[in-house]
């Protein structure tokens, strides 16, 4: 390939990049995507309950009427640094007292701590008055230390000593693995995890794909339904069109990307201020069947992820970018987009369905075979479904699918550009295609025979 | 030196578009590119700017291969537009970047060629009140001020060729004329001009020579003035205050259409007129007009066009 060829791409790719960010509508659909990432973890944790992180009360007076026969040690309650200074007053108010204090009082709790018999089972309801100081995450933070005085009360009761104690609190952590896992002390990813990691990630490319056919198509349209294409061919090459196009739209979709992952960032940290980021890891987790520590995640593992999701999207790129110059006008997309939304499906539907076949057979296709490896490569690794050199076979066949498709994106592009018609058929467009390589032939020898006279 | 298209062909499946197209210009002018609807003009600018592969033939500049890189062109297409939802300026400084011409440069030339083609108002629009001005969009524009902005597009680089395909179609008289000073002005910069245009008197006024295309093929090629003159002056127009139809039938003389006492005559040479003249004034009958011209390019056109019709 000729350096000329590309020359005005630094160009096509600036004012493309430049046209689109001029556009409004650009700008608040980023804005909406930002903000909802920001919003999104603050949101989950609320959502799901997640325990607030108190660092401070405004709790002075707590108001203890403990019906469960089991008497709660004042010192278990202040041994939290937090609730240290509570003044914890026993009372047998009813409800109504309660109420008429709590109203009173701006900055007193109560809590009642009850006894089903019939169901062992304790309720500790902890409440506050409705226009004082108290916060709802400051009562359930001291409701979940009088939930674990009430604990310490009931071992007590039954004389439990402190090594008994610990003996009786501590946790167990299961593991299930093939041997050659084991061996090596790793743990095996479950099918539900492996399903749900797939899934994440097909998600992940079929909105990268998805989004970035659009744009395609409109930029490999742009100049024929304006009608500046023939213009335009006397300043720059198709092949250079082509190339800034894409680039261009690879700004906007990972510049979309990168919006919504410093979002998250954001939405991380804003998170952790007031909620307890391990219990919003717990609740995913539970909801969604996945385990995240079974994941042979490491830092080069974020590199490979960038890797990975570049050559999916240049493949969906230069897919795109074949079907779109066949496209004349704005109704020929819908047509078109069928077949780029067909080949991605296949793919997508390969590699979210693999995991349930629990086979290392079909794994392994799904991994090599470009089409479907895009959406299973990734996740089979991470998963430890395939191994390193299985996983570079992979990314090297998806690279030699991308450098294949993108010159075929580069000839149709160049041979449709001054098209006018229906969108050619599969056939037709390879007897076009063959038709141009004679051509580019014949005028090479020409050029060739000029060169030597 | 100069620029040469030689033995240029293009197929489609089993149909010839272009058979065997040859010319060439050896010194800055005017060349008119002319041919009726699906002959192949079209085509042909299309091969010779490379946007198009050709099935054989070469294409010249100054002794090498035309390309972007050998040859500064412009070019006006026949099938021409603009981004619709881009300001003219950000349009045109996509162009002038593209085609390597420096910011500062380009803005001259912009606001230069603005003024020539009186498009100023649309480029550098006025400030309204306190407003600062408002950048137009092409889709703002005219039919005819849009394509005062394309040919602006095309002359943006300070070409050495000029490809204008059907150049003054769909203007109005005042643009017409704007667009024929600029054309004017770039014959005398020197410069190389393809003109592609089906309106004959326009051609005739600017170029020096020609190629006639009628269903992929020449046919005709040449010096203008030369083809003129190898017909002759065989055009007869006679205008008179009574009827003459008897004495110039009897002269020999076939007369093409007439109106009135006028007649438009088609004559063998100048002995043939002349003998008629001498027969009027012999007769004393009084004439307003009797004019012996060659034949305008109009009627050449035809007549080949005509030919090669009645040939297949």
């Amino acid at each position: 390939m000729k350096n000329s060829n590309l020359r005005g791409v630094g160009t096509v790719f600036r004012y493309t990049v430049q046209q689109h960010y001029k556009n409004t509508s650009v700008k608040v659909f980023l804005l909406i995507l930002f903000v909802l990432a920001v919003a999104s973890l603050p949101a989950i944790a609320f959502a799901s309950g997640g325990k607030s992180e108190v660092t401070e009360t405004k709790i002075t007076q707590l108001y203890l009427r403990n019906e469960c026969g089991f008497p709660l040690d004042e010192k278990d309650v202040h041994s939290d640094k937090i609730y240290a200074q509570v003044k914890i007053k026993p009372t047998e108010q009813d409800d109504k007292a309660l109420a008429k204090t709590l109203d009173e009082e701006k900055t007193a709790a109560a809590a009642v701590i009850t006894l089903n018999n019939e169901k062992m089972q304790f309720h500790i309801k902890t409440t506050y008055g409705q226009d004082g100081e108290i916060t709802s995450s400051d009562a359930a933070a001291l409701n979940g230390v009088l939930e674990e005085a009430l604990h310490k009360a009931l071992l007590r009761s039954l004389s439990v000593t402190e090594a008994q104690e610990a003996t009786v609190r501590s946790t167990a952590v299961s593991q299930v693995s093939k041997i050659s896992d084991f061996l090596r002390g790793a743990e095996e990813v479950g099918t539900d995890t492996h399903v749900f990691a797939n899934m994440f990630y097909c998600y992940l490319i079929i909105m990268l794909t998805s989004l970035s056919m659009g744009y395609i198509f409109q930029l490999c349209m742009e100049e024929k339904v304006s009608k500046l294409v023939e213009s335009l061919l006397v300043s720059v090459t198709p092949l250079a069109l082509l190339t800034g196009k894409i680039l261009a739209v690879t700004v906007f979709i990972f510049g979309g990307a990168a919006v919504i992952a410093v979002g998250f960032v954001i939405s991380y940290f804003a998170a952790q201020q007031f909620f307890s980021l391990d219990t919003i890891r717990a609740v995913l987790e539970k909801m969604l069947s996945f385990k995240l520590s079974a994941l042979h995640i490491s830092a080069g593992t974020i590199l490979l992820l960038l890797v990975c999701v570049l050559l999916a999207y240049a493949m969906c790129a230069s897919l795109s970018g074949i079907v779109g110059s066949c496209c004349s006008k704005t109704e020929d997309t819908q047509q078109a987009s069928l077949v780029v939304v067909m080949f991605i499906m296949i793919g997508y539907m390969a590699g979210a369905l693999a995991p349930m076949f629990e086979s290392d057979g079909v794994n392994l296709f799904c991994s090599l075979f470009p089409l479907t490896s895009i959406f299973s490569a990734f996740p089979n690794f991470v998963c430890g479904k395939i191994g390193l050199p299985v996983f570079l076979l992979a990314l090297l066949l998806q690279a030699a699918a991308v450098v294949l498709l993108a010159r075929t994106a580069g000839k149709v592009y160049q041979m449709m550009l001054l098209y006018r018609g229906n969108v050619p058929k599969p056939k037709q467009l390879f007897a076009m295609l063959k038709e141009q390589r004679a051509a580019a032939k014949a005028a090479a020898g020409k050029e060739d025979t000029h060169g030597a006279e | 030196m100069g620029f040469s298209v030689t033995e240029l062909y293009k197929k489609y499946g089993e149909k010839v578009v272009v058979d065997h197209l040859s010319f060439e210009m050896k010194e800055p002018g005017v060349y008119a590119l002319l041919g009726t609807n699906g002959a192949g003009k079209t085509t042909s600018i299309r091969m010779i700017l490379n946007m198009l592969a050709k099935d054989g033939g070469t294409v010249e500049w100054n002794g090498g291969p035309l390309t972007l890189q050998t040859c500064n062109v412009g070019y006006l297409a026949e099938e021409r537009g603009l981004y619709p939802k881009s300001t003219l300026m950000d349009q045109l400084m996509y162009f002038a970047t593209l085609r390597g011409v420096p910011r500062a440069e380009a803005k001259q030339r912009i606001q230069y060629w603005g003024e020539r083609l009186d498009a100023t108002e649309y480029l550098f629009p006025p400030q309204e009140g306190r407003k600062p001005p408002k950048p137009k969009k092409a889709d703002q524009l005219s039919k005819g001020n849009q394509q005062k902005i394309q040919l602006l597009l095309s002359l943006l680089s300070d070409p050495e060729l000029l490809i204008l395909d059907e150049p003054l179609s769909g203007l109005d008289p005042v643009n017409t004329d704007i667009f024929k000073s600029v054309i004017h002005e770039e014959i005398e910069k020197g410069k190389y001009l393809i003109m592609s245009s089906h309106q004959m008197a326009t051609i005739e006024e600017f170029c020096t020579d020609l190629t006639i295309l009628n269903r992929s093929k020449t046919v005709l090629q040449g010096n203008l003035a030369e083809i003129k003159k190898g017909y002759g002056r065989i055009n007869l127009f006679i205008k008179a205050e009574q009827e003459l139809r008897p004495m110039i039938e009897q002269a020999g003389i076939t007369i093409l259409s007439s109106v009135g006492f006028s007649y438009q005559c088609r004559v063998t040479g100048d002995a043939q007129a002349n003998a008629l003249l001498h027969d009027l004034v012999q007769r004393e009958i009084p004439l307003v007009a009797f004019e012996l011209r060659e034949p305008s390019l109009h009627e050449i056109f035809v007549e080949k066009v005509g030919e090669t019709h009645e040939e297949q």
